[in-house]
Protein backbone atom coordinates (compact mmCIF):
# COMPACT_ATOMS: atom_id res chain seq x y z
CA UNK A 1 0.00 0.00 0.00
CA UNK A 2 0.98 3.61 -0.66
CA UNK A 3 0.36 6.39 1.08
CA UNK A 4 1.30 9.92 0.05
CA UNK A 5 0.57 13.09 2.15
CA UNK A 6 1.26 16.83 2.04
CA UNK A 7 3.81 15.88 -0.48
CA UNK A 8 5.42 18.32 -3.23
CA UNK A 9 7.17 15.94 -6.27
CA UNK A 10 9.80 17.51 -8.16
CA UNK A 11 13.00 17.68 -8.54
CA UNK A 12 14.58 21.30 -7.82
CA UNK A 13 11.42 23.12 -8.79
CA UNK A 14 7.93 21.44 -7.73
CA UNK A 15 6.03 19.39 -10.50
CA UNK A 16 3.41 17.50 -8.43
CA UNK A 17 1.49 18.86 -5.43
CA UNK A 18 -0.54 15.60 -3.88
CA UNK A 19 -2.09 16.14 -0.84
CA UNK A 20 -3.31 13.05 0.15
CA UNK A 21 -2.98 9.79 -1.67
CA UNK A 22 -4.03 6.37 -0.77
CA UNK A 23 -2.76 3.44 -3.23
CA UNK A 24 -4.43 0.06 -2.37
CA UNK A 25 -4.22 -3.51 -3.24
CA UNK A 26 -5.01 -5.15 -5.45
CA UNK A 27 -5.75 -2.41 -7.99
CA UNK A 28 -4.29 -0.86 -11.04
CA UNK A 29 -3.74 2.75 -11.03
CA UNK A 30 -2.53 4.40 -14.34
CA UNK A 31 -0.61 7.83 -14.06
CA UNK A 32 -1.99 9.86 -17.19
CA UNK A 33 -0.45 13.67 -17.99
CA UNK A 34 1.24 15.47 -20.74
CA UNK A 35 4.86 15.07 -21.36
CA UNK A 36 7.17 16.55 -18.90
CA UNK A 37 4.26 16.77 -16.46
CA UNK A 38 6.05 14.70 -14.01
CA UNK A 39 4.54 10.77 -14.38
CA UNK A 40 8.44 9.82 -14.60
CA UNK A 41 9.26 12.13 -11.63
CA UNK A 42 6.58 10.60 -9.69
CA UNK A 43 7.32 7.24 -10.33
CA UNK A 44 11.16 7.77 -9.44
CA UNK A 45 10.20 9.44 -5.95
CA UNK A 46 8.21 6.44 -5.33
CA UNK A 47 11.78 3.81 -6.10
CA UNK A 48 13.26 6.41 -3.51
CA UNK A 49 15.78 7.73 -6.82
CA UNK A 50 13.79 11.26 -6.52
CA UNK A 51 13.72 12.59 -2.78
CA UNK A 52 10.24 15.08 -2.12
CA UNK A 53 10.32 18.50 -1.49
CA UNK A 54 8.41 18.32 1.26
CA UNK A 55 5.87 16.01 2.29
CA UNK A 56 5.34 12.20 3.04
CA UNK A 57 5.88 9.22 1.17
CA UNK A 58 4.94 5.70 2.65
CA UNK A 59 5.06 2.57 1.19
CA UNK A 60 3.69 -0.75 3.90
CA UNK A 61 3.83 1.98 6.28
CA UNK A 62 7.74 2.97 5.92
CA UNK A 63 9.23 5.92 4.19
CA UNK A 64 10.55 5.46 1.41
CA UNK A 65 12.80 8.27 1.53
CA UNK A 66 14.86 7.17 4.27
CA UNK A 67 14.94 3.22 3.43
CA UNK A 68 17.65 1.35 3.18
CA UNK A 69 18.02 0.17 -0.99
CA UNK A 70 17.77 -3.65 0.13
CA UNK A 71 14.76 -3.28 2.53
CA UNK A 72 13.30 -0.63 -0.39
CA UNK A 73 13.71 -4.01 -2.96
CA UNK A 74 11.69 -6.02 -0.95
CA UNK A 75 8.45 -3.67 -0.93
CA UNK A 76 8.68 -2.08 -4.37
CA UNK A 77 10.02 -3.29 -7.92
CA UNK A 78 9.84 -1.90 -10.96
CA UNK A 79 9.66 -2.30 -14.78
CA UNK A 80 11.54 0.19 -17.35
CA UNK A 81 9.51 0.88 -20.30
CA UNK A 82 11.87 -1.06 -22.37
CA UNK A 83 14.40 -4.01 -21.58
CA UNK A 84 16.26 -4.60 -24.61
CA UNK A 85 17.91 -8.01 -23.65
CA UNK A 86 21.11 -9.18 -22.66
CA UNK A 87 23.45 -11.26 -24.89
CA UNK A 88 23.87 -14.58 -23.33
CA UNK A 89 21.27 -14.26 -20.32
CA UNK A 90 18.64 -17.10 -20.27
CA UNK A 91 15.21 -15.81 -19.74
CA UNK A 92 15.14 -18.22 -16.76
CA UNK A 93 18.23 -17.00 -15.76
CA UNK A 94 16.87 -13.30 -15.58
CA UNK A 95 13.85 -13.82 -14.14
CA UNK A 96 15.94 -15.34 -11.21
CA UNK A 97 17.86 -12.62 -11.04
CA UNK A 98 14.66 -11.09 -9.25
CA UNK A 99 15.53 -13.24 -6.08
CA UNK A 100 18.99 -11.32 -5.67
CA UNK A 101 17.94 -10.77 -2.29
CA UNK A 102 17.74 -14.65 -1.34
CA UNK A 103 20.81 -16.07 -3.25
CA UNK A 104 23.42 -17.83 -1.89
CA UNK A 105 26.88 -16.19 -2.53
CA UNK A 106 27.55 -18.62 -4.79
CA UNK A 107 23.94 -17.13 -6.84
CA UNK A 108 22.27 -20.71 -5.61
CA UNK A 109 18.44 -20.39 -5.19
CA UNK A 110 16.64 -21.82 -1.78
CA UNK A 111 14.68 -24.31 -3.14
CA UNK A 112 11.09 -22.54 -2.78
CA UNK A 113 12.13 -19.38 -4.19
CA UNK A 114 13.19 -21.68 -7.51
CA UNK A 115 10.25 -23.29 -7.44
CA UNK A 116 8.43 -19.29 -7.28
CA UNK A 117 10.74 -18.92 -10.56
CA UNK A 118 9.03 -21.86 -12.14
CA UNK A 119 5.37 -20.72 -10.82
CA UNK A 120 5.93 -17.50 -12.66
CA UNK A 121 7.36 -18.37 -16.21
CA UNK A 122 4.06 -21.20 -16.19
CA UNK A 123 1.94 -17.99 -15.14
CA UNK A 124 3.01 -15.66 -17.52
CA UNK A 125 3.38 -18.81 -20.36
CA UNK A 126 6.74 -18.52 -20.37
CA UNK A 127 8.22 -21.89 -20.01
CA UNK A 128 8.59 -22.71 -23.52
CA UNK A 129 11.21 -19.35 -23.75
CA UNK A 130 12.37 -20.02 -20.39
CA UNK A 131 16.07 -21.38 -21.95
CA UNK A 132 15.86 -18.56 -25.15
CA UNK A 133 18.68 -16.27 -24.68
CA UNK A 134 17.16 -12.48 -23.53
CA UNK A 135 18.11 -10.66 -26.64
CA UNK A 136 16.69 -13.28 -29.07
CA UNK A 137 13.47 -13.39 -28.27
CA UNK A 138 10.29 -10.49 -29.28
CA UNK A 139 9.38 -7.51 -27.79
CA UNK A 140 6.56 -8.56 -26.24
CA UNK A 141 8.25 -11.45 -25.08
CA UNK A 142 10.93 -9.85 -23.03
CA UNK A 143 8.19 -6.96 -21.61
CA UNK A 144 6.63 -9.92 -20.19
CA UNK A 145 9.75 -11.46 -18.86
CA UNK A 146 10.55 -7.95 -17.32
CA UNK A 147 7.12 -8.38 -15.40
CA UNK A 148 8.26 -11.79 -14.49
CA UNK A 149 11.77 -10.33 -13.12
CA UNK A 150 9.76 -7.88 -10.93
CA UNK A 151 7.06 -10.54 -9.84
CA UNK A 152 10.11 -12.78 -9.02
CA UNK A 153 10.76 -10.26 -6.55
CA UNK A 154 7.86 -10.65 -4.76
CA UNK A 155 6.45 -7.34 -3.66
CA UNK A 156 3.31 -5.83 -2.57
CA UNK A 157 3.85 -2.63 -5.13
CA UNK A 158 4.26 -3.02 -8.66
CA UNK A 159 6.02 0.06 -11.32
CA UNK A 160 6.10 0.05 -14.73
CA UNK A 161 6.86 2.86 -16.56
CA UNK A 162 5.05 3.01 -19.81
CA UNK A 163 5.32 -0.74 -20.34
CA UNK A 164 3.44 -0.68 -23.34
CA UNK A 165 5.02 1.73 -25.12
CA UNK A 166 7.06 -0.09 -27.09
CA UNK A 167 4.52 -3.18 -27.87
CA UNK A 168 1.99 -3.73 -31.14
CA UNK A 169 -1.67 -3.37 -30.49
CA UNK A 170 -2.22 -7.03 -29.64
CA UNK A 171 0.95 -7.59 -27.28
CA UNK A 172 -0.35 -4.09 -25.15
CA UNK A 173 -3.35 -5.50 -24.75
CA UNK A 174 -2.52 -8.52 -23.82
CA UNK A 175 0.36 -6.16 -20.95
CA UNK A 176 -2.90 -4.83 -19.63
CA UNK A 177 -4.72 -7.33 -19.28
CA UNK A 178 -2.10 -9.55 -17.56
CA UNK A 179 -1.52 -6.78 -14.78
CA UNK A 180 -5.11 -6.69 -13.92
CA UNK A 181 -5.23 -10.02 -13.49
CA UNK A 182 -1.76 -10.01 -11.39
CA UNK A 183 -3.16 -7.04 -9.10
CA UNK A 184 -6.15 -8.95 -8.49
CA UNK A 185 -5.12 -12.98 -8.06
CA UNK A 186 -2.12 -11.53 -6.37
CA UNK A 187 -3.10 -8.74 -4.28
CA UNK A 188 -0.85 -6.22 -5.60
CA UNK A 189 -0.83 -2.46 -6.05
CA UNK A 190 0.21 -2.09 -9.23
CA UNK A 191 0.85 2.28 -11.01
CA UNK A 192 1.89 2.27 -13.93
CA UNK A 193 2.37 5.69 -16.39
CA UNK A 194 0.48 5.20 -19.82
CA UNK A 195 -0.54 6.93 -23.13
CA UNK A 196 -2.80 4.26 -23.56
CA UNK A 197 -6.01 5.82 -22.44
CA UNK A 198 -8.52 3.57 -24.00
CA UNK A 199 -6.69 0.61 -23.23
CA UNK A 200 -6.55 1.53 -19.64
CA UNK A 201 -10.59 2.79 -19.68
CA UNK A 202 -10.95 -0.44 -21.27
CA UNK A 203 -9.37 -2.39 -18.02
CA UNK A 204 -10.78 -0.43 -15.51
CA UNK A 205 -7.83 0.99 -14.32
CA UNK A 206 -8.29 3.76 -11.56
CA UNK A 207 -6.65 7.29 -13.24
CA UNK A 208 -4.16 9.33 -11.61
CA UNK A 209 -4.27 12.42 -13.76
CA UNK A 210 -1.22 14.76 -13.27
CA UNK A 211 -3.01 17.74 -14.39
CA UNK A 212 -1.88 21.72 -14.21
CA UNK A 213 0.31 20.79 -11.17
CA UNK A 214 -1.73 18.80 -9.30
CA UNK A 215 -2.71 14.83 -8.92
CA UNK A 216 -6.62 14.20 -9.48
CA UNK A 217 -7.47 10.47 -9.04
CA UNK A 218 -10.56 9.68 -11.28
CA UNK A 219 -12.62 6.23 -10.84
CA UNK A 220 -13.95 6.61 -14.18
CA UNK A 221 -12.65 8.63 -16.87
CA UNK A 222 -15.21 10.40 -20.12
CA UNK A 223 -13.49 9.58 -23.59
CA UNK A 224 -14.99 13.61 -23.70
CA UNK A 225 -12.47 14.46 -20.99
CA UNK A 226 -9.37 13.26 -22.48
CA UNK A 227 -8.16 16.55 -24.31
CA UNK A 228 -8.72 18.28 -21.21
CA UNK A 229 -6.05 16.03 -18.75
CA UNK A 230 -3.34 17.01 -22.17
CA UNK A 231 -3.89 20.91 -22.25
CA UNK B 1 24.62 -24.77 -17.72
CA UNK B 2 23.99 -27.27 -14.86
CA UNK B 3 26.23 -28.12 -12.16
CA UNK B 4 27.63 -30.95 -13.84
CA UNK B 5 28.35 -29.63 -17.08
CA UNK B 6 30.31 -26.57 -15.43
CA UNK B 7 32.60 -28.94 -13.82
CA UNK B 8 33.04 -31.26 -16.76
CA UNK B 9 33.96 -27.98 -18.67
CA UNK B 10 36.25 -26.92 -15.41
CA UNK B 11 38.17 -30.40 -15.63
CA UNK B 12 38.53 -30.61 -19.24
CA UNK B 13 39.71 -27.17 -18.98
CA UNK B 14 42.63 -27.81 -15.92
CA UNK B 15 43.81 -30.77 -18.38
CA UNK B 16 44.64 -28.69 -21.15
CA UNK B 17 46.00 -26.26 -18.52
CA UNK B 18 48.55 -28.97 -17.16
CA UNK B 19 49.21 -29.85 -21.10
CA UNK B 20 50.28 -26.71 -22.19
CA UNK B 21 52.07 -26.35 -18.87
CA UNK B 22 54.32 -29.42 -20.04
CA UNK B 23 54.90 -27.90 -23.37
CA UNK B 24 55.44 -24.68 -22.06
CA UNK B 25 58.08 -25.57 -19.67
CA UNK B 26 60.15 -28.07 -22.13
CA UNK B 27 60.63 -25.36 -24.45
CA UNK B 28 63.50 -23.65 -24.16
CA UNK B 29 67.15 -23.32 -25.82
CA UNK B 30 68.65 -26.22 -23.63
CA UNK B 31 66.81 -29.46 -23.57
CA UNK B 32 66.17 -31.06 -19.96
CA UNK B 33 65.67 -34.50 -19.37
CA UNK B 34 62.57 -35.70 -17.66
CA UNK B 35 64.43 -37.15 -15.13
CA UNK B 36 65.83 -33.63 -13.61
CA UNK B 37 62.83 -32.26 -14.42
CA UNK B 38 61.10 -34.93 -12.24
CA UNK B 39 64.25 -34.87 -9.39
CA UNK B 40 64.05 -30.62 -9.59
CA UNK B 41 60.39 -31.20 -8.18
CA UNK B 42 60.51 -33.26 -6.01
CA UNK B 43 63.83 -33.50 -4.72
CA UNK B 44 64.47 -30.22 -5.12
CA UNK B 45 68.71 -30.30 -4.54
CA UNK B 46 70.19 -26.30 -4.26
CA UNK B 47 73.24 -28.09 -4.82
CA UNK B 48 72.58 -29.47 -8.27
CA UNK B 49 73.10 -27.06 -10.73
CA UNK B 50 70.43 -28.66 -13.18
CA UNK B 51 67.89 -28.16 -10.50
CA UNK B 52 68.83 -24.71 -9.91
CA UNK B 53 68.53 -23.49 -13.50
CA UNK B 54 65.35 -25.81 -14.35
CA UNK B 55 63.69 -24.14 -11.51
CA UNK B 56 64.64 -20.80 -11.68
CA UNK B 57 64.64 -20.65 -15.02
CA UNK B 58 62.02 -23.18 -16.59
CA UNK B 59 59.55 -23.58 -13.89
CA UNK B 60 59.74 -20.05 -12.59
CA UNK B 61 58.66 -19.02 -15.90
CA UNK B 62 55.82 -21.07 -16.70
CA UNK B 63 54.48 -20.57 -13.63
CA UNK B 64 55.10 -16.61 -13.66
CA UNK B 65 52.64 -17.13 -17.09
CA UNK B 66 50.30 -18.91 -15.32
CA UNK B 67 49.53 -16.20 -12.54
CA UNK B 68 49.90 -13.37 -15.41
CA UNK B 69 47.53 -14.88 -18.06
CA UNK B 70 45.11 -15.83 -15.50
CA UNK B 71 44.92 -12.89 -13.50
CA UNK B 72 44.77 -10.38 -16.31
CA UNK B 73 42.01 -12.17 -17.89
CA UNK B 74 40.25 -12.04 -14.59
CA UNK B 75 40.40 -8.59 -14.45
CA UNK B 76 39.63 -7.44 -17.95
CA UNK B 77 36.48 -10.01 -16.88
CA UNK B 78 35.51 -7.93 -13.76
CA UNK B 79 36.30 -4.38 -15.81
CA UNK B 80 33.90 -5.93 -18.97
CA UNK B 81 31.39 -6.28 -16.47
CA UNK B 82 31.45 -3.45 -14.56
CA UNK B 83 31.32 -1.14 -17.30
CA UNK B 84 28.92 -3.11 -19.15
CA UNK B 85 31.52 -2.87 -21.96
CA UNK B 86 33.12 -5.44 -24.06
CA UNK B 87 35.94 -3.70 -24.77
CA UNK B 88 37.46 -2.59 -21.58
CA UNK B 89 40.45 -3.94 -20.08
CA UNK B 90 43.41 -3.23 -17.92
CA UNK B 91 45.59 -2.49 -20.75
CA UNK B 92 42.87 -0.01 -22.70
CA UNK B 93 41.32 1.79 -19.67
CA UNK B 94 44.70 2.65 -18.63
CA UNK B 95 45.86 0.44 -15.47
CA UNK B 96 49.44 -0.31 -17.47
CA UNK B 97 49.86 3.02 -18.17
CA UNK B 98 49.85 4.51 -15.03
CA UNK B 99 51.86 1.49 -13.64
CA UNK B 100 54.60 2.44 -16.21
CA UNK B 101 54.41 5.90 -15.20
CA UNK B 102 55.14 5.34 -11.84
CA UNK B 103 57.86 3.16 -12.61
CA UNK B 104 59.22 5.05 -15.08
CA UNK B 105 59.53 7.99 -12.30
CA UNK B 106 61.08 5.77 -10.00
CA UNK B 107 63.64 4.37 -12.33
CA UNK B 108 64.57 7.30 -13.77
CA UNK B 109 64.52 9.43 -10.39
CA UNK B 110 67.48 7.48 -9.07
CA UNK B 111 65.42 7.27 -5.74
CA UNK B 112 65.84 3.57 -4.76
CA UNK B 113 63.17 2.05 -2.47
CA UNK B 114 64.48 -1.69 -1.12
CA UNK B 115 65.80 -4.12 -3.54
CA UNK B 116 65.49 -2.59 -7.03
CA UNK B 117 63.44 -5.65 -8.22
CA UNK B 118 61.05 -4.41 -5.22
CA UNK B 119 60.95 -1.07 -6.11
CA UNK B 120 59.39 -1.78 -9.56
CA UNK B 121 56.84 -3.93 -8.25
CA UNK B 122 56.20 -1.36 -5.55
CA UNK B 123 55.85 1.49 -8.03
CA UNK B 124 53.79 -0.43 -9.99
CA UNK B 125 50.74 -1.70 -7.82
CA UNK B 126 50.62 2.02 -6.57
CA UNK B 127 50.33 3.48 -10.42
CA UNK B 128 47.44 0.65 -10.65
CA UNK B 129 45.95 1.79 -8.13
CA UNK B 130 45.71 5.40 -8.94
CA UNK B 131 44.76 5.05 -12.55
CA UNK B 132 42.07 2.80 -11.00
CA UNK B 133 40.89 5.30 -8.93
CA UNK B 134 41.12 7.38 -11.57
CA UNK B 135 38.90 5.78 -13.63
CA UNK B 136 36.09 4.69 -11.04
CA UNK B 137 35.88 8.77 -11.00
CA UNK B 138 35.84 9.21 -15.05
CA UNK B 139 32.99 6.55 -15.22
CA UNK B 140 30.35 8.15 -13.43
CA UNK B 141 30.48 10.92 -15.78
CA UNK B 142 31.10 9.16 -19.14
CA UNK B 143 28.41 6.62 -19.73
CA UNK B 144 28.97 5.69 -23.13
CA UNK B 145 31.23 2.68 -24.32
CA UNK B 146 33.32 4.84 -26.23
CA UNK B 147 33.82 7.42 -24.80
CA UNK B 148 34.95 5.77 -21.54
CA UNK B 149 37.53 3.82 -23.53
CA UNK B 150 38.87 7.39 -25.55
CA UNK B 151 39.74 8.61 -21.81
CA UNK B 152 41.60 5.68 -21.05
CA UNK B 153 43.67 6.33 -24.53
CA UNK B 154 44.23 9.85 -23.51
CA UNK B 155 45.56 9.06 -20.10
CA UNK B 156 47.57 6.47 -22.01
CA UNK B 157 49.06 9.12 -24.13
CA UNK B 158 49.54 11.66 -21.42
CA UNK B 159 51.26 9.01 -19.07
CA UNK B 160 53.92 7.92 -21.95
CA UNK B 161 54.33 11.58 -22.72
CA UNK B 162 55.41 11.90 -19.48
CA UNK B 163 57.18 8.95 -19.41
CA UNK B 164 59.13 10.24 -22.81
CA UNK B 165 60.29 13.64 -21.09
CA UNK B 166 62.06 11.15 -18.15
CA UNK B 167 63.51 9.30 -20.64
CA UNK B 168 65.38 12.04 -22.20
CA UNK B 169 66.33 13.24 -18.61
CA UNK B 170 67.69 9.90 -17.58
CA UNK B 171 70.77 8.11 -17.88
CA UNK B 172 71.85 4.87 -19.97
CA UNK B 173 71.33 2.59 -16.89
CA UNK B 174 67.80 3.35 -16.02
CA UNK B 175 67.03 4.44 -19.60
CA UNK B 176 67.94 0.33 -20.00
CA UNK B 177 65.92 -0.87 -16.65
CA UNK B 178 62.61 0.90 -18.20
CA UNK B 179 62.67 -0.39 -21.44
CA UNK B 180 63.42 -3.83 -20.68
CA UNK B 181 60.62 -3.46 -18.10
CA UNK B 182 58.07 -2.14 -20.49
CA UNK B 183 58.50 -4.72 -23.43
CA UNK B 184 57.04 -7.74 -21.11
CA UNK B 185 58.67 -10.16 -19.62
CA UNK B 186 58.06 -13.44 -18.00
CA UNK B 187 61.63 -14.36 -17.06
CA UNK B 188 62.25 -11.54 -14.12
CA UNK B 189 60.51 -13.41 -11.15
CA UNK B 190 62.51 -15.59 -9.13
CA UNK B 191 60.78 -18.60 -7.83
CA UNK B 192 61.14 -17.11 -4.03
CA UNK B 193 58.87 -13.57 -5.98
CA UNK B 194 56.60 -15.91 -6.86
CA UNK B 195 54.97 -17.20 -3.67
CA UNK B 196 54.64 -13.30 -3.16
CA UNK B 197 52.81 -12.94 -6.70
CA UNK B 198 51.33 -16.05 -5.94
CA UNK B 199 50.13 -14.73 -2.65
CA UNK B 200 48.52 -11.67 -4.39
CA UNK B 201 46.52 -13.06 -7.14
CA UNK B 202 45.02 -15.45 -5.08
CA UNK B 203 43.75 -13.05 -3.28
CA UNK B 204 42.61 -11.05 -6.06
CA UNK B 205 40.61 -14.05 -7.10
CA UNK B 206 39.27 -14.69 -3.44
CA UNK B 207 37.66 -11.00 -3.91
CA UNK B 208 36.35 -11.73 -7.66
CA UNK B 209 34.55 -14.91 -6.67
CA UNK B 210 32.65 -13.52 -3.70
CA UNK B 211 31.04 -10.97 -5.80
CA UNK B 212 30.17 -13.69 -8.17
CA UNK B 213 26.31 -12.71 -8.03
CA UNK B 214 27.02 -9.27 -7.83
CA UNK B 215 28.54 -9.92 -11.11
CA UNK B 216 25.42 -11.66 -11.92
CA UNK B 217 23.17 -8.86 -11.03
CA UNK B 218 25.23 -5.89 -12.78
CA UNK B 219 24.93 -6.91 -16.40
CA UNK B 220 21.08 -5.66 -15.90
CA UNK B 221 23.16 -2.17 -15.70
CA UNK B 222 23.33 -0.16 -12.69
CA UNK B 223 19.79 1.30 -12.09
CA UNK B 224 18.49 -1.81 -12.06
CA UNK B 225 21.06 -3.26 -9.93
CA UNK B 226 19.98 -0.66 -7.47
CA UNK B 227 16.70 -1.53 -7.49
CA UNK B 228 17.07 -4.90 -7.04
CA UNK B 229 19.09 -4.08 -3.88
CA UNK B 230 22.38 -4.21 -4.32
CA UNK B 231 24.85 -1.38 -2.99
CA UNK B 232 26.06 -0.09 -6.25
CA UNK B 233 29.17 1.99 -4.38
CA UNK B 234 30.55 -0.57 -2.12
CA UNK B 235 30.25 -3.18 -5.22
CA UNK B 236 31.91 -0.84 -7.69
CA UNK B 237 34.93 -0.07 -4.83
CA UNK B 238 35.25 -3.79 -4.38
CA UNK B 239 35.52 -5.01 -7.80
CA UNK B 240 37.81 -2.34 -8.82
CA UNK B 241 40.05 -3.32 -6.28
CA UNK B 242 40.19 -6.72 -7.18
CA UNK B 243 41.11 -5.45 -10.73
CA UNK B 244 43.71 -3.29 -8.91
CA UNK B 245 45.35 -6.18 -7.34
CA UNK B 246 44.56 -8.40 -9.77
CA UNK B 247 46.13 -6.40 -12.55
CA UNK B 248 48.50 -4.02 -10.76
CA UNK B 249 50.52 -7.17 -9.46
CA UNK B 250 50.99 -8.32 -12.45
CA UNK B 251 52.17 -5.28 -14.36
CA UNK B 252 54.47 -4.92 -11.12
CA UNK B 253 55.95 -8.64 -11.87
CA UNK B 254 55.96 -8.91 -15.59
CA UNK B 255 55.73 -5.52 -17.05
CA UNK B 256 52.95 -4.23 -19.46
CA UNK B 257 51.06 -7.47 -21.10
CA UNK B 258 48.49 -5.90 -24.21
CA UNK B 259 45.27 -7.39 -24.85
CA UNK B 260 44.93 -10.15 -23.08
CA UNK B 261 42.74 -8.78 -19.96
CA UNK B 262 40.64 -8.02 -23.15
CA UNK B 263 40.80 -10.65 -25.94
CA UNK B 264 40.49 -13.38 -23.39
CA UNK B 265 36.78 -12.52 -21.81
CA UNK B 266 35.08 -11.94 -24.89
CA UNK B 267 36.40 -15.18 -26.28
CA UNK B 268 35.01 -16.91 -22.90
CA UNK B 269 31.53 -15.29 -23.08
CA UNK B 270 31.39 -16.25 -26.86
CA UNK B 271 32.37 -20.03 -26.42
CA UNK B 272 30.30 -20.50 -22.97
CA UNK B 273 27.77 -18.27 -23.95
CA UNK B 274 26.40 -17.36 -20.23
CA UNK B 275 26.01 -14.09 -17.79
CA UNK B 276 26.67 -17.38 -14.95
CA UNK B 277 29.99 -15.40 -13.21
CA UNK B 278 31.49 -18.04 -11.03
CA UNK B 279 31.35 -20.12 -14.23
CA UNK B 280 33.18 -17.60 -16.21
CA UNK B 281 35.35 -16.46 -13.72
CA UNK B 282 36.49 -19.74 -13.64
CA UNK B 283 36.91 -19.92 -17.10
CA UNK B 284 38.46 -17.21 -17.60
CA UNK B 285 41.43 -18.11 -15.32
CA UNK B 286 42.10 -21.02 -17.28
CA UNK B 287 41.68 -19.49 -20.70
CA UNK B 288 43.92 -16.63 -19.66
CA UNK B 289 46.81 -18.82 -18.19
CA UNK B 290 46.56 -21.09 -21.39
CA UNK B 291 46.37 -17.53 -23.95
CA UNK B 292 49.57 -16.88 -22.03
CA UNK B 293 51.49 -20.03 -21.98
CA UNK B 294 51.20 -20.72 -25.59
CA UNK B 295 52.07 -17.01 -26.56
CA UNK B 296 55.44 -17.74 -24.38
CA UNK B 297 55.96 -21.31 -25.67
CA UNK B 298 56.14 -19.73 -29.07
CA UNK B 299 58.08 -16.92 -27.94
CA UNK B 300 60.81 -19.41 -26.63
CA UNK B 301 60.60 -21.53 -29.85
CA UNK B 302 61.24 -18.90 -32.07
CA UNK B 303 63.88 -17.14 -30.01
CA UNK B 304 66.64 -18.25 -31.43
CA UNK B 305 66.01 -17.02 -35.03
CA UNK B 306 63.73 -14.14 -34.36
CA UNK B 307 63.30 -12.90 -30.40
CA UNK B 308 59.91 -11.20 -29.89
CA UNK B 309 58.89 -9.17 -26.38
CA UNK B 310 55.49 -10.69 -25.16
CA UNK B 311 53.97 -7.45 -25.17
CA UNK B 312 54.77 -6.84 -29.12
CA UNK B 313 53.31 -10.51 -29.35
CA UNK B 314 50.21 -10.30 -27.24
CA UNK B 315 49.43 -6.79 -29.42
CA UNK B 316 50.15 -8.64 -32.27
CA UNK B 317 47.13 -11.30 -31.53
CA UNK B 318 44.94 -8.91 -29.72
CA UNK B 319 44.87 -5.64 -31.64
CA UNK B 320 42.81 -7.33 -34.89
CA UNK B 321 40.84 -9.58 -32.32
CA UNK B 322 39.61 -5.88 -31.10
CA UNK B 323 38.80 -4.84 -34.32
CA UNK B 324 36.68 -7.89 -34.75
CA UNK B 325 35.06 -7.51 -31.27
CA UNK B 326 34.19 -4.04 -32.74
CA UNK B 327 32.47 -4.29 -35.95
CA UNK B 328 30.74 -7.78 -34.27
CA UNK B 329 29.26 -6.39 -31.34
CA UNK B 330 29.71 -2.75 -30.63
CA UNK B 331 29.38 -1.06 -34.99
Amino acid sequence: MIEISHAIVGHQRPLIEIEDLVLEKGKVYAIIGRNGGGKSTLLNSLLGHVPLISGNMKIDGMDVHSLRRSILAKHVAFVASKFDGIEYLKVREYISLGKFGSSSILGQLPKEEAEHVEQLLEELSLLPLAGKFTDRISDGERQLAAVARALAQDTPVLLLDEPTAFLDYKNKKRMMEKLVEIAEQKNKCIVLSTHDLELAMDNSLIFLAVHRGRLEVIERLEKERFSYYFE
Amino acid sequence: MSVTKQIGWLIIGLLALFGAACLHVLSGETAVSLGVMKDAIFQYDPSVMDHVLFREFRLSRTLTAILAGSSLALSGMLMQTLFNNPLAGPYILGINSGASLFVGLLLMSGISIGGAQLGIVGAALVGAFVSCIFMIGLSGYLRNQISLLLAGMMFGSFTSAIVSILQQLSGAEALKAFTMWSMGTLQQVSFEELYIFAGTVSVGILLAFSMGKYLNVLVLGEKPARLLGVNIVRTRIIILIAVAILAGVTTAFCGPIAFVGMAVPNLTRLVFKTQQHHLLIGMNLIIGALFVLICDALILNWAPVLPIPLNAFTSLIGAPFVLLILMRRVR
